[in-house]
């Protein structure tokens, strides 16, 4: 429950010195499992979310093949000591809940015809929460997916933008969101302008989820970028035939 | 040295929409990439993937593992995530009917096969003609890389393939599904083995042809000291080690014309000469091409 | 025979919808009959059963004394749970409840919890060891599309038609005031799903345009002007430039059903 009496925001700024409007520092590094077809790992302040792709892959049991495309499978699913309280394994309702708003954020993306009969599985293993988890899942699985090779008309990037003390804050942190007033992950495709997901959880008016969603798009934008770049990194440093140190192969931003 | 320009889904690439090619789709009037790869403009536009599956086409010649029956085929893995199907007729001598519980007499489970993609239809049901003059052995050397490298493997004008099998003097056959079949001499095999692997891996690289060159070298030096050292000797050795592979050293030009007839990387390739030390039939078969 | 049938539907209702129709002759922003009976479970605490067109959900409201979460002492609890049993419809299958029926619960819920129409502390009884827990289960009984309208309204009716179960938790009658008989609900949020369909808004999907739609939003507004829950559902993509006028067909089609059902 959303808690009155608690200070979330000071001098026009937030508990962690953020401003309104300022992202938690992201890394994304590309290719990091060895044994699945493609993966990613993103960290978005103190969230550290691990994506892998296994696929397109066989299907079985037969019936639930489509005989014209992929199927996509999402499975979001939290380490038991990724939490302060530590976590039961297994899916919960809230997992299978971002599971399915997940998968539904990516598949428009997926060229699932190029691949009849099979599955496009996607894991992400959240292994240390900081609230927004899912939204660093979609963009962590986005680069896997591009990293293991399945077509796509496009990346997909997603953000939190909410309501805390009154004001539109982008990217709420565990402390904002338990008691803020509104909590809202979105997903796009920045630059067709399209909204993959969308999600409300609070109280907002009108006006107030026009200024989040204007937010929301400038940090896809960001984020985008910062995907890209991660991808194209992993094949531009080998090419000038250097290994740089796992420091440099990451991205590092402090918006 | 060039620069090759990586590009993720989604990047415009152009509004030349008649030149759209693989790796890419047409929306409003722009060419977009669908793929994370490598932009070639060169004709079509095109992005070739460093990643992603091997699927099966029309005339692909393939190595596969027979992993189940299901009369009157059998199943087998192509490295791809759809298994194909080789009729017991493919198999048969004329006249001859295979019956079910014999099946595993011709080929059992577990057991490898160069084939021909047959065809593919719209749900992926792929069927194979075997190719009878190749018989895999147990022994034999197979090497399964993603099967966007092979293009790598066979380097520009069969460049790369050329100076593998001619300094280590191995057979090397080079399938479509990244699978390769590598037979000759244990140390020379595994060589080619670790070129291979370094050539996947360092595939979007520059410089590399050099690397895999030296890496032979190395090789071939080796093997030069190691036959100064017991002369006589030695040289009996190694020819009785030989066996019905192809030798190494003294031998080379035979072992040579027995991989080039054997030889065959491209299913497209319209030129499949044997010998004779020229072209060895790889087709014309560069990074980009198609 | 599923994925013909499934073409054919979505070809039909596309050419309709392009021809300004659909295939029960609703405008656009119509929906289908809607009634809402109330008191219908008389073992619940509060009940309603809603119909929406061919849909239709029975929504109970049961009340218990339990402990509260240890973080919020002073505080009730909700919660709500959805069954989408296999009478409803031949895709239903008995078993554990899939992303489906999770996400009907959680949506519901969300939009009832973030309107505050139930004060929470108006449900503890003593601070730190009893609390009224409020259990919202969502039964439905036929899919005809757009079980998340139908279920929120449910739910909504159903809490305005519960009674606290003083007498069956030992609460002498003597003690208790008439004025708080009923569970003091202070917001009727309602929730309106709206779908798209190659860039048309329709407003209460049915079945055929439900499975013919890119992707659908629920949209859960509250008499003061709130939102109080957003979710977008279906494979599909929304366009950017809409979602203002999504937020006020919800707002419009909420206050007509409020006013009609919810008084």
């Amino acid at each position: 429950m959303k808690k009155k009496g608690v200070q979330l925001i000071k001098d026009g700024r937030r508990i962690d010195g953020r401003a309104f409007d300022e992202l938690r520092p992201i890394r994304i590094e590309v290719g990091v499992l060895k044994r699945a077809d493609g993966s990613c790992y993103f960290e978005l302040g103190e969230n550290k979310v691990i994506a892998a792709v296994y696929g397109p892959r066989e299907l079985h049991p037969r019936h639930i093949q489509d005989a014209k495309r992929a199927i996509i499978q999402y499975r979001y699913n939290m380490a038991p000591f990724s939490v302060d309280e530590r976590k039961r394994p297994g899916p919960d309702r809230r997992s299978i809940e971002i599971s399915k708003v997940s998968r539904e954020a990516l598949e428009p993306v997926i060229m699932t015809e190029f691949y009849p009969r099979t599955t496009i599985d996607v894991f992400v293993e959240v292994l240390q929460s900081d609230a927004g988890t899912r939204t660093a899942g979609i963009n962590a699985a986005s680069v896997a997916l591009a990293d293991a090779g399945i077509p796509m008309r496009d990346l997909v990037t997603s953000v939190a933008v909410g309501k805390v003390d009154g004001e539109i804050v982008l990217d709420l942190n565990a402390y904002e969101d338990n008691y803020g007033e509104a909590d809202m992950p979105i997903a796009m495709i920045v630059r067709k302008n399209k909204i993959t997901m969308m999600q409300m959880d609070g109280k907002m008016t009108k006006d107030e989820i026009k200024k989040a969603l204007k937010l929301a798009k400038k940090a896809c934008e960001k984020i985008y970028q910062l995907q890209r770049e991660a991808l194209i990194a992993k094949y531009s440093e080998e090419i000038e035939g250097e290994e740089q140190s796992d420091e440099q192969s990451a991205q590092w931003l402090k918006v | 040295m060039e620069m090759y320009k990586i590009v993720v889904p989604g990047d415009f690439l152009s509004r030349d929409v008649k030149r759209a090619g693989e790796g890419t789709y047409v929306e409003d009037g722009c060419v977009y990439a669908h793929l994370y790869g490598i932009l070639d403009e060169k004709d079509e536009i095109k992005v070739v993937a460093l990643s992603g599956k091997y699927v099966p086409r029309r005339g692909d010649v393939v190595i596969g593992r027979i992993v189940d029956f299901s009369f009157p085929y059998w199943v087998v893995d192509i490295a791809s995530p759809y298994k194909a199907l080789l009729h017991v007729a493919e198999v048969a001598e004329e006249g001859e009917r295979i019956e079910m519980s014999r099946m595993h007499e011709y080929l059992d489970i577990d057991d490898l096969i160069v084939a021909k993609v047959k065809s593919v239809d719209a749900s992926m049901r792929v069927e194979l003609a075997l190719m009878k003059e190749f018989r895999v052995r147990r022994g034999d050397r197979l090497i399964e890389i993603s099967h966007t490298k092979i293009p790598r493997i066979i380097g520009r004008h069969g460049s790369m393939i050329k100076m593998l099998k001619e300094r280590s003097g191995c057979f090397i056959f080079i399938a479509k599904n990244g699978r390769i079949w590598i037979k000759g001499r244990e140390d020379a095999v595994d060589v080619v083995s670790e070129a291979i692997l370094m050539i996947a891996n360092e595939a979007h690289t520059s410089g590399l042809t050099d690397r895999v060159a030296r890496m032979l070298d190395t090789f071939r030096f080796q093997r030069r000291i190691f036959r100064k050292q017991g002369a006589g000797v030695k040289e009996r050795t190694e020819k009785r080690e030989v066996g019905g592979y192809g030798s190494v050293g003294s031998d080379v030009r035979e072992s040579e014309s027995k991989s080039e007839s054997e030889s065959e990387c491209e299913s497209e390739s319209k030129s499949e000469r044997v010998g004779e030390g020229g072209e060895i039939g790889l087709g014309e078969r560069r990074i980009f091409d198609e | 025979m599923t994925e013909v049938v499934d073409e054919l539907r979505r070809d039909y209702v596309c050419n309709l919808i392009r021809s300004g129709k659909r295939m029960d002759g609703r405008d656009f922003l119509e929906y289908r009959e809607i009634s809402v009976e109330r008191g219908f479970a008389k073992k619940a605490e509060g009940s309603a059963r809603v119909k929406i067109g061919g849909t239709q959900v029975l929504v109970g409201v049961k009340m218990e004394v339990g402990e509260p979460f240890p973080d919020t002492p002073d505080e009730g609890i909700i919660i709500t749970n959805a069954e989408l049993v296999p009478l409803a419809s031949p895709e239903f299958e008995p078993g554990p409840p899939d992303e489906n029926s999770v996400e009907l619960a959680r949506v519901v819920d969300r939009g009832i919890r973030g309107s505050n129409a139930i004060d929470l502390r108006s449900l503890c009884i003593e601070e730190g060891s009893k609390v009224w827990i409020i259990f919202i289960d969502i039964h439905v009984l036929d899919d005809d599309g757009n079980l998340l309208d139908a279920s929120a309204l449910g739910a909504i009716a159903a809490l305005l038609d519960t009674k606290i179960p003083y007498e069956r938790h030992g609460f002498a009658p003597c003690e208790v005031n008439p004025k708080t008989e009923r569970l003091s609900v202070k917001m009727r949020p309602v929730a309106v799903t709206m779908a798209d369909v190659e860039g048309n808004i329709l407003v209460d999907p049915n079945l055929f345009e439900e499975s013919a739609a890119n992707a659908k939003i629920t949209i859960t507004t509250n008499e003061d002007g709130s939102i109080s829950c957003i979710q977008k559902s279906g494979v599909g993509m929304l366009e950017w430039e809409k979602v203002d006028e999504l937020i006020e067909i919800a707002e419009e089609k909420g206050k007509e059903i409020r006013n009609a059902f919810l008084k």
